[in-house]
């Protein structure tokens, strides 16, 4: 029939039951991994938005790359190799940027060319990875095995437990760094188990979103929610919520047009973002509220 | 008695706050701040005057221990309690007034655990005395800059503590507001507690029971009567000051500071 060479028809036409998430069993393994994962990064998503850590969630991933070609090459654990990138790039960051308190960026930026530069040379030249770059850069949704739910179920046991316990002392440094530290807040032991935390959250994010793509679960759903909450509690439930629902139907998206999930809750999670942004626009130029201040 | 530098408290420690021939610098290098010698008691109110850049920021971080000194002892009674301006705290963080009283209770220890009940309660009666207890779920970041004093300061009760450093706290302040937290000064200097207060308002500085004027070094310290004089204001301010009354004799003069702007 004609309407088969319509692409968008065609497209449409190929659409997957929704019913496939749970039955086929690579992806339902795929969607345990991924709503794991949504709690750990929708929960340290809030406190990287806020402690505004973006830019080193993004590094802090992309910064395994080389330890995960090696690992591919050689046979060596990938969640191991990833983790010591990942732990010695943390606090690489940490103690650079220490002078000014947070991560500093530039500190951030070098760390990051230097690592992409070096998996790059190691994949092409040295090891020769082929097709398994696309797999370590974007992920993959085969291939996740019951390692990969273990490790993805303790990411999002320790995110759950430090923002019980530590949540307190991430917002005091956040609010005002020095009256915190006049407090008695250790500022230094604080930020570095956020950035360890976040560190091994994103390495444990690797098999099923890349090395390319932990912002899309670590950053971009908190950053939706900040939007659109305005405590911290409803902050941690809503990025929460956003990052397991975008993972969801990311991942059908993955099935539906069969490419990697890093790059499908990619893009589900920015558009909903763009969403939320601009309903808030358009709702803002509506009402155009009038704040009233008061002075007592 | 906290020991910022030096090993031994005090003997006889009964000032709430002793710094010995202090010299401050920032990562070693030469001082920024050089030969501050001053003891203060405890209920006492203690202004601290000078130009930007002069070291008044740099004497309330040795206060807090963030800055160790190059020379010289700094002895504070406990943990001092430090109020930014609040234009310096973020005031886009999404946080309730009773969420920036209770990060008071990180003073008492155990930083890595929840906030206890007791803290809960400490801090919603920190709210309550500085008269925002029915605001405590408000943002901190749309009160007026008054409130936010007032929030900072219930912060500093929670903390419990018995020096308090404020950084200009009445900039930005409306006048009601202003006179209600100079109120809660005075209660909390009655209470035993001292307070340093930097601040440009060379005026205001005569309610204080001492002045330290500072510019690079400590240039004068001592009642107001004796330090608020055109001599050591010129020799604090130098261009930036403009005496209004000055009746000739040496004494105590009137006198305001003026930015200069240079492009």
């Amino acid at each position: 029939m004609i309407l088969d060479y319509i692409y968008p028809v065609s497209l449409l036409a190929s659409l997957p039951s929704p019913g496939d998430l749970v039955e086929l069993p690579f992806m339902r393994t795929a969607l345990i991994e991924l709503t794991l994962l949504g709690v750990a990064g929708g929960l340290l998503g809030a406190w990287i938005v806020l402690r505004r850590l973006a830019f080193f969630a993004h590094a802090v991933g992309t910064a395994t790359f080389p330890g995960l070609v090696v690992a591919d090459a050689t046979g060596f654990s990938a969640t191991l190799a990833g983790l010591a990138v990942a732990l010695g790039y943390a606090g690489g960051v940490e103690r650079a940027g220490r002078a000014g308190r947070d991560p500093g960026d530039v500190a951030t930026a070098l760390a990051l060319v230097v690592a992409l530069a070096l998996g790059v040379v190691l994949a092409s030249d040295v090891f020769e990875s082929g097709a398994a770059v696309d797999r370590l850069l974007f992920g993959t949704a085969l291939g996740l095995d019951a390692a990969d739910l273990w490790v993805a179920a303790g990411a999002a046991a320790l995110a759950l437990a430090a923002t019980l316990l530590l949540g307190r002392a991430w917002t005091a440094a956040g609010f005002d760094a020095q009256g915190a530290s006049a407090v008695g807040l250790p500022l230094r032991a604080a930020d570095l188990l956020l950035l360890g935390l976040i560190a091994t959250a994103a390495v444990a994010a690797l098999p099923a979103v890349g090395a390319l793509l932990v912002a899309s679960l670590f950053v971009v759903p908190a950053a939706t929610a900040r939007q659109i909450s305005r405590g911290i509690p409803a902050l941690l439930a809503i990025s929460v919520a956003i990052a397991v629902a975008q993972s969801a139907l990311g991942l059908y998206v993955s099935l539906w047009l069969d490419v990697p999930p890093g790059p499908a809750v990619a893009v589900v999670g920015s558009m909903l973002y763009a969403v939320v942004a601009l309903t808030r626009a358009a709702l803002a130029s509506v009402s155009d509220p009038v704040p009233v201040a008061e002075t007592t | 008695m906290t020991s910022v530098s030096g090993d031994a408290p005090m003997e006889g420690a009964a000032n709430a706050v002793a710094l010995t021939d202090v010299a401050l610098s920032y990562s070693g290098r030469s001082p920024v701040l050089d030969g501050v010698d001053f003891e203060l008691p405890p209920g006492s109110s203690l202004c601290v005057l000078g130009p930007n850049g002069g070291g008044k920021t740099t004497l309330f971080r040795a206060l807090t221990g963030e800055l160790t000194p190059l020379r010289g002892r700094v002895r504070v009674d406990g943990r001092p309690a430090y109020l930014a301006q609040t234009e310096r705290t973020r005031l886009d963080f999404p946080v309730s007034a009773l969420d920036v009283a209770l990060m008071g209770s990180l003073a008492h220890g155990r930083w890595w655990l929840p906030a206890r009940r007791s803290d809960r309660v400490a801090a919603h009666g920190a709210l309550e005395r500085v008269g925002l207890e029915n605001r405590s779920g408000d943002r901190f970041g749309e009160l007026s800059g008054g409130q936010r004093q007032r929030v900072l300061l219930a912060r500093a009760l929670v903390q419990d503590a018995r020096v308090l450093l404020l950084d200009e706290p009445l900039a930005g302040v409306d006048p009601a507001s202003g006179e209600r937290i100079e109120a809660l000064f005075r209660e909390l200097r009655d209470e035993g507690r001292t307070l340093l207060v930097s601040t440009h308002d060379v005026d205001s500085a005569r309610a204080f029971d001492r002045v330290l004027c500072l510019n690079q070094r400590q240039i004068a310290f001592g009642n107001p009567s004796t330090v608020l004089t055109r001599a050591v204001l010129e020799q604090t301010y130098g261009d930036e000051i403009v005496v209004l009354d000055d009746d000739g004799s040496g004494g105590p003069v009137r006198a305001v500071t003026v930015q200069h702007h240079h492009h």
